[in-house]
């Protein structure tokens, strides 16, 4: 007996080593840390994963039109999304699962381009060239700015993280906020690093050129981030908008109906712009928006135009532009704010042409020069020079057949900052703009109050209730709530 | 690798048993009967201490050829029979007569990996036998655990027939890892019970404490169900027939407005429409109820000659859903066959074949997401089902199409083929061992197609028509190798067993969808023109492990079992792979005391304590791995480039969540067996949790899978058998069973887990908190409506009254859990009669009506129910329903207005069935022949106001229960069937 229960006991120790070869199993369908990042392929498909942010964070898809256009005087919510209707009404709650939804995929793009800036010198590969690795880690950089620009936009300051997390002690992601002033040195110190390590073009292919960060992208990011930071640094702006204007890239203006055909994308006014092919490689945002005649379906759409901007596009006679952003059409569902009967004919946010089933290859810019004249006009004026930024705001004008401005619109700084504002909002409707423009302006408080919008279902004005503390978003609730170490935005 | 050990270890034991084979003695044969006069037929004859055994033939005749020697107690077993053991001593006739015993004692009761008599078993074991469910419907595995005995909460999640079901034995034990208990099916462990045909199963056992339940080790943590599938029993083929046809239906529907209050509500939220043209008058609820059909036919043959033990069934069943569309469909084979090639070899196999079809319902969503049940209550009357372009209609307010696009609109099948089976080798040698090797698999094929059609739906024309293909393909093998001892001299019996077992599980899935469809003539993804989907996926895991098991008793009252059992895991770091769980149990036959043996009220009286950790490793393959997912594509120049993300976060430290168990119990049986009381109390510790931590986003991840926290779980059962009435011509015998089970989330190191989205952006509904159960129900507290406005008003965290609270003022507003869950039954005979009554019941869960916030929100222009009649119209009603506040949920926040109390009690199953006289069959040439008729569900009393009180929007989770979200209710159906055996 003894000696068998010796030989069994012997037989499981052996068969325990033997086993191990069995059980340790490799994914078969995934990589991981330890062998995905060796090779520059490979590193090309982590910088590739991070750019896709654009596609699969909902904020870049259409929440930033939410949050811009529809949360400010331009837009109202439509559809029958209560949360959406909380935008508009600016009465957004911490739960809200949108906010927590953006949060999430923001730092989730913050985190692959970390990754990236991090492996990209460990990289050892003949066929990695030093140019390259430049490349890859500016484009990463510049990805990691936009995020965090967008992010101290939406909450004001948000935890800084410049590195990918490996721990998950409470100490290494329990990451408290830091001041809006530490995200801004970073964002601009950031682009300033990217902007010297990318080049201007990255050939002759316009969606390549237009699709990865270039310098000129690095420039005019750094350009929008010193005009919105509390301190705006003027100089810096109109320093990076030089850079923008002199980059070989030759950013022109274009026709203003060509920048929205839906057939004219990568064009030589963009400077950075979301790409989408259609399919699987599909935009789902604009089927939300376009009206039945284009999308092929029903039901009620998103992002409706306010009975206040198309008066603001009628009242400048602004024809061109109106016509390329909205499009009126009669619809079965009733509009509280348009006609509360059926049939009634409504406007449509129509800078998106496509709808193609929820798989649109309309692309979404994310920085085209146009924006970045009127910057620099914004600039020229803060800077007290006005006949300059009178010279910039008529190259915008003068391309949708608009007179220059008058001397009424330009007869003081005031004046002509409230003529520029208005002009951006024209402009840039639908691009995801408006709040910050108002935001940088400090005109938040005063425009929403002063909103006339009526809800023909009571016939009582919207009471938009604005207060400066709602020019930032509640910190998710979600997320305060896994974090103590956050502290929530006054509400 | 452990293939090479498995054939070395083989070949040892091989040349170990073939010098002793002729210790055997020669075989003996006899006769079995009822005190000396009727035969008895399928009585079990096994060798004392083994598994190896045969049964009497029809006319009560055995033979025994294998494993007998001078020294072979044979112990002549029979449900209602007392027990005999005889010594062989030389004889080759062995005549024996049972007599007739209320006790199940001594009931030969199947464990992990061999069986035992049930008066020797220490753990917490539960029988139910196939008597219990042969008269019910014949679907799922699942609802014939429920009720029937202590400890065992069958969750249903809806009533659909597709619909699966979760079972948790002693509460639940973990919070990410999966606590379904582990289902081993003649030796072959599985998880997904939905191909087993229940009319192919003979008896069920249920392992409940670790001790009973840690020989299975790691996937024994949730407790085990052994599933023994019939086999054959008489020399004389037994051929049976069961057929059955019946219908299901809902036993509730819910008041909705009807047209004219439909337009009331949408006035006063200030929408108007041309109203006068919407004439229909249509009551979705009738559209999406139906009467559904169902029939069930199931064919065995089963018998043993001599060595030879077949049994061979083919079956067949359709199940049409209680909402339209909805079906199931199921053929199964199955050939069970053991022989023995000689004396001390035996060799058998089990296989089973399955194609099951199941066309599922979308319920648990809004109509916004195509909901069928929510559809069905929110889509106002005024319209019809289709407009004049062919097109579903929708409400005429909103693009949300009638409930009939979701169910009729789109075209939804699922297919799987499924082979489950293995095969065994048995071998004597040196007098007291047996060698046992087995082999099993399952594999299973699934196809799951859908084609929504280019013309019928917004969706669909938007799309262009959208075809999905998706198949996916698991296999799974288990090679164990078991070697086993026993021996008994004087007082003493010993028996041990050691193995190793090597299991390997491989899926991999693959998916198309195509979009842009010509016609609605091909429904398969070639006729569409974009490809708009493809892709394929791979992955596997492993186990390895190896058994010991020790049990011993000293005179029939001192019973101790011992296991120890080491399990290696995939899913685990080369450094924490390795998981050792050990586990003790002992009994006490208090009975056999000398004391005792005078009292003649108590027949047997057992005291029994066990305790033991077992492991649970079920979460996803490579765990412990920093995964890096492909598919994050993005266009460059035109063309998508491939790219990566990082998917997780490496833990090498990741390592077993271990549960350690604590049971002690008792068996009484008194007054001629005719009481028979069973009660234990458990204690369950899960340590280590294997969690998917929630991180803070900012991270980049949103969880982490660490070994997180403690839950604890105690209870107590009971269950008490009597037998009331036992004559001639009548007989009547009553069960019923209770368990109270308490969980506690004893630590989460801090953290907090909300989960359960609910509509409407009214945030989680779900809390996992420190000190409270899983399955704790979050939200504000509901104050009442204002008079003055209408409003709703809360009661905040300090007390105070407040119509806009804040995130911090919501609290734990319910509870899922019940304070306890019973079953009680009563089987009647008189004559050929038999009624059969089971009642099961569920009392003091909470349930939170999503249902009703859906329906009494008043937001938008869904129609709503009659309760909102009642809502606040102008300054100074008095109500408790808010005013109707379109685009604004505050007035119908998650609070204590949707709570509602959803204890039942239900009339599980009602069966008459009259047996033909012998008179009659005797005249037809048939051995047996039952008619019966069996509703289920035939009267439920409680007081929750929602379609069905035993529902739960998602599903099996440990952590989201008792919410109703339109979530397909169960339904009453009604059976009748007839039951031949030739």
């Amino acid at each position: 007996m003894k000696i068998f229960k010796i030989a069994i006991i012997g037989l499981l120790l052996s068969a325990t080593m033997g086993c191990e070869d069995y059980l340790d199993l490799q994914p078969i369908s995934e990589e991981t840390s330890s062998n995905a990042y060796d090779t520059a392929s490979q590193i090309e498909a982590a910088l590739v994963g991070a750019y896709e942010s654009f596609q699969s964070s909902e904020y870049y898809v259409w929440d930033n039109v939410l949050l811009q256009d529809v949360r400010s005087d331009n837009c109202y919510a439509g559809g029958d999304n209560p949360e959406i209707f909380q935008y508009d009404y600016i009465d957004i709650a911490p739960t809200h699962s949108r906010l927590f939804t953006h949060w999430s995929n923001l730092y989730n793009a913050i985190s692959k381009a970390n990754l990236v800036i991090e492996r990209v010198d460990g990289i050892n590969d003949p066929l990695l060239t030093e140019e390259r690795r430049n490349q890859i880690k500016g484009e990463a950089i510049f990805l990691r700015s936009y995020h965090y620009f967008t992010l101290v936009k939406l909450w004001g300051g948000v935890p800084l993280i410049t590195n990918t997390i490996t721990s998950t002690e409470a100490a290494s992601v329990n990451i408290p906020r830091a001041s809006i002033e530490a995200v801004y040195a970073q964002i601009t110190t950031d682009l300033e690093l990217a902007a010297t390590l990318l080049p201007d073009v990255y050939g002759s292919d316009a969606s390549v050129n237009k699709a990865r960060a270039t310098a000129g992208a690095a420039h005019a990011l750094a350009a929008k981030a010193y005009a919105q930071q509390p301190s705006p640094d003027y100089v810096a702006v109109l320093e990076h908008i030089e850079a923008v204007e002199s980059s070989s890239a030759n950013y022109t203006l274009i026709p203003y109906d060509q920048l929205f055909s839906g057939n004219n994308y990568n064009n030589a006014e963009s400077i950075i712009e979301v790409q989408y092919l259609g399919g699987n490689e599909g935009n789902y945002g604009p089927q939300l928006l376009l009206p039945p005649s284009v999308s092929g379906d029903s039901w009620r759409k998103f992002v409706t135009p306010s009975v206040d901007l198309i008066d603001a596009f009628d009242a400048e006679g602004d024809t061109v532009r109106k016509n390329a952003s909205i499009l009126f059409e009669s619809v079965q569902w009733v509009d509280e704010f348009w006609e509360n009967t059926q049939g009634a004919t409504i406007p449509f946010s129509y800078k998106w042409k496509n709808a193609s089933g929820f798989a649109s290859a309309d692309n979404t810019y994310l920085i085209r020069y146009g924006d970045i004249v009127l910057l620099k006009a914004e600039a020229l004026n803060e800077s007290n020079q006005l006949q300059a930024a009178i010279i910039e705001v008529n190259k915008i004008r003068t391309r949708v057949q608009l007179p220059d401005l008058t001397n009424t619109q330009s007869s003081s700084k005031e004046v002509l900052r409230q003529s520029i504002l208005k002009e951006r909002r024209l402009e840039l409707f639908q691009e995801g703009q408006r709040w910050d423009d108002l935001a940088r302006n400090n005109a938040l408080v005063a425009t929403m109050n002063a909103l006339v919008e009526v809800d023909l279902r009571t016939g009582n004005t919207v009471n938009y209730n604005m207060t400066e503390a709602k020019k930032l978003v509640p910190i998710p609730q979600q997320e305060l709530d896994r974090n103590p170490a956050l502290v929530q935005n006054p509400l | 690798m452990i293939y090479k050990k498995v054939v070395f270890i083989t070949a040892i034991l091989m040349s170990l048993w073939c010098t002793n084979k002729s210790m055997a003695q020669s075989k003996v044969t006899g006769n079995v009967t009822e005190n000396g006069i009727m035969p008895l037929p399928g009585v079990s004859v096994i060798i004392k201490g083994t598994t190896t055994g045969v049964s009497t033939d029809f006319d009560g005749n055995y033979t025994f050829s294998e494993g007998i020697n001078d020294n072979t107690i044979l112990v002549f077993s029979y449900i209602g029979f007392k027990t005999q053991e005889i010594l062989v001593n030389g004889q080759s006739v062995i005549d024996v007569q049972l007599q007739e015993d209320a006790s199940l004692l001594d009931e030969v009761v199947l464990v992990g990996y061999g069986s035992q008599l049930k008066k020797d078993i220490t753990g917490s074991v539960a029988t139910i036998d196939s008597e219990a469910f042969e008269s019910r419907p014949n679907t799922q595995v699942g609802s014939l655990l429920q009720g029937q005995t202590a400890g065992v909460q069958v969750i249903s999640g809806s009533g659909k027939p597709s619909g699966g079901f979760s079972v948790r034995i002693r509460g639940t034990n973990s919070i990410n890892a999966s606590s379904e208990p582990l289902y081993v099916v003649d030796g072959v462990p599985t998880t997904d019970t939905r191909a087993i045909n229940p009319s192919d199963i003979d008896t069920i056992t249920v392992l409940k404490d670790a001790s009973s339940a840690a020989i299975y080790g790691a996937q024994g943590a949730n407790g085990v169900v052994l599933i023994t599938t019939k086999r054959g029993t008489t020399a004389k083929p037994k051929v049976s027939l069961d057929v059955y046809t019946g219908v299901s239906q809902v036993w509730n529907t819910l008041p909705v407005l009807n047209g004219e209050q439909y337009r009331d509500l949408m006035t006063e939220m200030g929408l108007t429409t041309d109203w006068d043209s919407y004439t229909e008058r249509t009551d979705w609820q009738d559209e999406i109820f139906q009467n559904g059909f169902s029939q069930n036919y199931q064919a065995s043959v089963s018998g043993k000659t001599e060595g030879t033990s077949y049994f061979v069934s083919a079956g067949h069943l359709s199940q049409e859903g209680a909402v339209r569309s909805s079906e199931i469909a199921r053929s199964n084979f199955k050939i069970n066959f053991d022989q023995d090639i000689n004396d001390w070899l035996k060799i058998g196999t089990r296989i089973a074949y399955t194609s099951y079809k199941d066309v599922d319902v979308n319920d648990n969503n809004s109509v916004n997401q195509g909901g069928v049940l929510l559809g069905a209550l929110t889509t106002p009357s005024i319209i019809g089902v289709y407009n004049a372009n062919g097109m579903f209609t929708s409400n005429p307010f909103q693009n949300w199409e009638n409930p009939l696009a979701s169910t009729d609109g789109l075209d939804r099948e699922y297919n799987n083929e499924r082979f489950l089976g293995n095969i065994y080798l048995e071998a004597k040698f040196l007098e007291n061992f047996k060698y046992r090797f087995n082999y099993g698999i399952d594999n299973s094929n699934g196809i799951f197609d859908s084609f929504l059609d280019p013309f019928r739906t917004g969706f669909g024309v938007a799309i262009g028509g959208q075809g999905i293909n998706n198949t996916d393909k698991k296999s799974y093998y288990i090679v164990e190798n078991t070697l086993s001892f026993n021996k008994r001299f004087n007082k003493h019996t010993v028996e041990a067993l050691v193995g190793s077992v090597a299991q390997k599980f491989s899926y991999e899935n693959s998916s198309i969808q195509t979009r842009n469809f010509a016609s609605a003539s091909v429904t398969t993804p070639n006729g569409g023109s974009e490809i708009f989907d493809a892709s394929a996926f791979k992955s596997e895991r492993a186990n390895a492990s190896f058994l010991s098991r020790v049990n011993y008793s000293f005179d029939d009252k001192y019973l101790l079992t011992a296991n120890f059992r080491a399990d290696g895991s995939s899913v685990f770091g080369p450094n924490k792979r390795w998981g050792y769980f050990p586990s003790f149990s002992v009994g006490w036959r208090v009975s056999n005391e000398n004391f005792m043996k005078d009292d003649n009220f108590i027949n047997d009286l057992k005291i029994r304590a066990g305790w033991g950790i077992v492991g649970n490793d079920n979460i996803n393959a490579y765990s412990y791995l920093g995964r890096v997912g492909s598919g994050a594509n993005y266009p460059f120049g035109g063309a998508a480039q491939p790219g990566t993300f990082p998917a997780s976060i490496e833990n090498l430290e990741l390592k077993w969540e271990e549960s350690e168990q604590t049971n002690i119990g008792f068996d009484l049986t008194m007054f001629d067996n005719r009481i028979n009381i069973t009660a234990d109390a458990y204690l369950k510790k899960t340590n280590d949790l294997l969690l998917n931590a929630p991180l803070p986003t900012a991270t980049g991840f949103d969880n982490a899978i660490r070994n997180i926290g403690e839950i604890q779980n105690k209870g107590i059962e009971f269950a008490l058998n009597t037998v009331n009435i036992q004559s001639d011509n009548l007989s009547w015998k009553t069960g019923f069973n209770i368990s109270f089970n308490r969980n506690e989330v004893i630590s989460l190191v801090g953290q907090e887990l909300l989960q359960g989205g609910i509509t409407g952006g009214r945030g989680e509904a779900s809390l996992v908190r420190e000190g409270e159960p899983l399955g704790s129900l979050y939200g504000y507290i509901f104050g009442g409506v204002d008079p003055t406005t209408g409003d709703a008003y809360y009661v905040d965290r300090d007390g105070n009254s407040t119509f806009t609270p804040s995130a911090d003022d919501r609290t734990i507003i319910g509870d899922a859990n019940p304070d306890f869950i019973y079953g009680i039954t009563s089987n009647l005979n008189y004559k050929g009669f038999g009624l059969f009554v089971f009642l099961q019941g569920s009392q003091g869960n909470d349930m939170l009506n999503v249902t009703r916030i859906d329906t009494e929100g008043m937001i938008d222009p869904k129609n709503q129910s009659t309760a909102v009649l009642n809502r606040w119209r102008q300054p100074g009603d008095i109500t408790n329903i808010p005013r109707a506040s379109f685009g604004n949920s505050d007035n119908s926040r998650v609070s204590t207005r949707f709570i509602e109390d959803a204890s039942y009690l239900r009339f599980k199953t009602i069966t008459l069935s009259y047996n033909l006289p012998q008179t009659i069959i005797d005249k037809l040439g048939i051995t047996a022949l039952k008619i019966y008729g069996t509703g289920e569900n035939m009267f439920t009393i409680t007081d929750y106001s929602g379609f069905d009180p035993e529902v739960n929007a998602f599903g099996g989770s440990n952590t989201v229960q008792g919410i109703d979200f339109g979530t397909y209710p169960q339904t009453r159906n009604v059976i009748f069937g007839i039951n031949a055996t030739f």
